[in-house]
């Protein structure tokens, strides 16, 4: 989601191929480059694919054109490579964010092509858990700290409640300076340190 | 007359009451149609109607393993090629190397194994002329990632494991779906036999759900847990048995082992 100082991604590492759990180590924000981030959901091998293809067509365009390119471009781009893939079934449903001359940027792609910018977007089978708790406390003027617990507070519900989600909680803080990683945590541990907060609120 | 037939007029169930009018079976080709009313003008078929379909993979059976340690990798595969309820033969290697780093280890379709293995090796000749070294292994692996997605319309019906060592010489090993999606693992296990193995390497390798120290284990100590893996999953697993080929890859290049298992 994007606030006033930057934007905060959290995504889980799960990733299952029907019932079973292929790995609970996924990588979902793909690094495109060091100021672009995209996030991966639905098929993980045309998210991979296709976002390193955008990393590939976003340093065309630097040495073409001798300047970053803009987050609207950059999705743009994937979102229109998406409508030309559209009816072969591609699974895609991803997050560009970036930091960029405009600002802080958010935008949403998915395989049909759909294009949305926004101030906070949830994606994914855990989506609707996480918009429950993005939607309740999302604030444009958050500080960072309280960013950051948003950001992982809405991955433990969804984690807590989806069985399809689950692992560890990746976080990253998109800045002027480019992104940065700020914590991986398993979210078996974050139960714990909530039920533990809930204890003792219950208490005062 | 064919049973079924007068099994599925009814629209009763066994209880006495109602249930809901039963679909005549399909039944696929390799079944062969059913003899029905021939004189009638659509042969039967619509009370009986079969799918005839050709279908471009074979499972072929098979498992593979490979684990990272902190200088070598040990990638590992069963030696039995299967088709259906039959054994081709029991000593078939699935394991294949790139390069002198490392070793793919692949299940699946052998077909579209082969093919792979080959086109990966012409990729990585053509690499080795242009930048006059070998392929280091996680270039190797983005390779391998982006040529599975290229056919991405029409897959390579091959489960891969990738192992080796990376240019410092530490344990690297890459897991992979039908269609590229790729992830540096510690361990995997891939293949038929692949739901039986990963628990037991999760516990042994992973160090999940153990409550004692998490230590590095040697090469030698890793080669006897692989044995025990395959040992497990022959046991449970009809396309998993033979023999067990073992390749422990180091900085100093590859050795190769075979192991016998049950070949029931």
């Amino acid at each position: 989601f994007k606030f006033n100082d930057g934007i905060i991604v959290s995504v889980d590492s799960r990733s299952t191929m029907g019932a079973y759990i292929a790995s609970g180590t996924v990588k979902k924000v793909i690094e495109i480059n060091p100021f672009l981030l995209g996030t991966m959901a639905g098929g993980a091998a045309d998210c991979s694919f296709w976002e390193r293809n955008l990393g590939v067509q976003c340093r065309m365009y630097e040495l073409r054109n001798g300047r970053r390119i803009s987050v609207a471009a950059a999705s743009k781009l994937l979102a229109n490579t998406m409508n030309s893939y559209r009816g072969y079934g591609l699974s895609m449903g991803t997050m560009i964010t970036g930091w960029d001359e405009t600002g802080p940027q958010l935008y949403y792609v998915d395989n049909d092509g759909t294009r949305l910018k926004g101030k906070y977007f949830s994606v994914g089978s855990g989506s609707t858990y996480a918009y429950g708790v993005l939607d309740s406390f999302y604030r444009d003027d958050l500080t960072v700290e309280e960013a950051i617990d948003l950001g992982r507070r809405a991955i433990y519900h969804a984690t807590h409640r989806d069985a399809y989600s689950g692992g560890i909680n990746n976080l990253y803080h998109v800045t002027k300076e480019g992104w940065k990683k700020i914590h991986a945590i398993d979210v078996n541990d974050m139960h714990y340190e909530f039920a533990e907060e809930k204890k003792n609120s219950m208490s005062s | 007359m064919a049973p079924f037939r007068t099994q599925h007029q009814t629209n009763r169930n066994a209880a006495g009451g109602p249930s809901l009018p039963m679909m005549p079976p399909i039944i696929h080709s390799s079944e062969g149609p059913v003899m029905a009313k021939a004189d009638t003008i659509d042969h039967g078929v619509t009370e009986a109607p079969y799918e005839r379909g050709f279908s471009p993979y074979d499972f072929n059976g098979g498992t593979t393993l490979a684990i990272a340690g902190p200088d070598y990798a040990v990638v590992a595969a069963d030696t039995r090629l299967s088709s259906g309820y039959e054994i081709l033969s029991r000593n078939v290697s699935k394991l294949h190397a790139l390069t002198d780093g490392c070793v793919l280890g692949s299940a699946g379709c052998k077909t579209d194994v082969d093919q792979l293995r080959s086109v990966l090796d012409i990729k990585q000749k053509i690499y080795h002329h242009n930048h006059r070294k070998q392929m280091s292994t996680p270039s190797v692996a983005q390779m391998l990632g982006n040529t599975l997605y290229y056919k991405r319309f029409f897959p390579y019906y091959a489960f891969n494991v990738l192992g080796g060592v990376d240019a410092e010489g530490k344990g690297a090993v890459y897991s992979y779906d039908a269609i590229g999606s790729f992830e540096r693992t510690g361990y995997s296990a891939t293949g038929s036999g692949q739901a039986y193995i990963i628990p037991l390497l999760d516990n042994v390798i992973g160090h999940k759900n153990r409550a004692d120290e998490n230590r590095d284990l040697p090469a030698e100590e890793v080669v006897e847990i692989v044995k025990d893996a395959f040992v497990t999953a022959g046991e449970r697993d009809i396309y998993t048995g033979d023999a067990v080929e073992i390749m422990v890859i180091t900085k100093d290049g590859i050795q190769t082992t075979t192991f016998d298992l049950k070949r029931d």
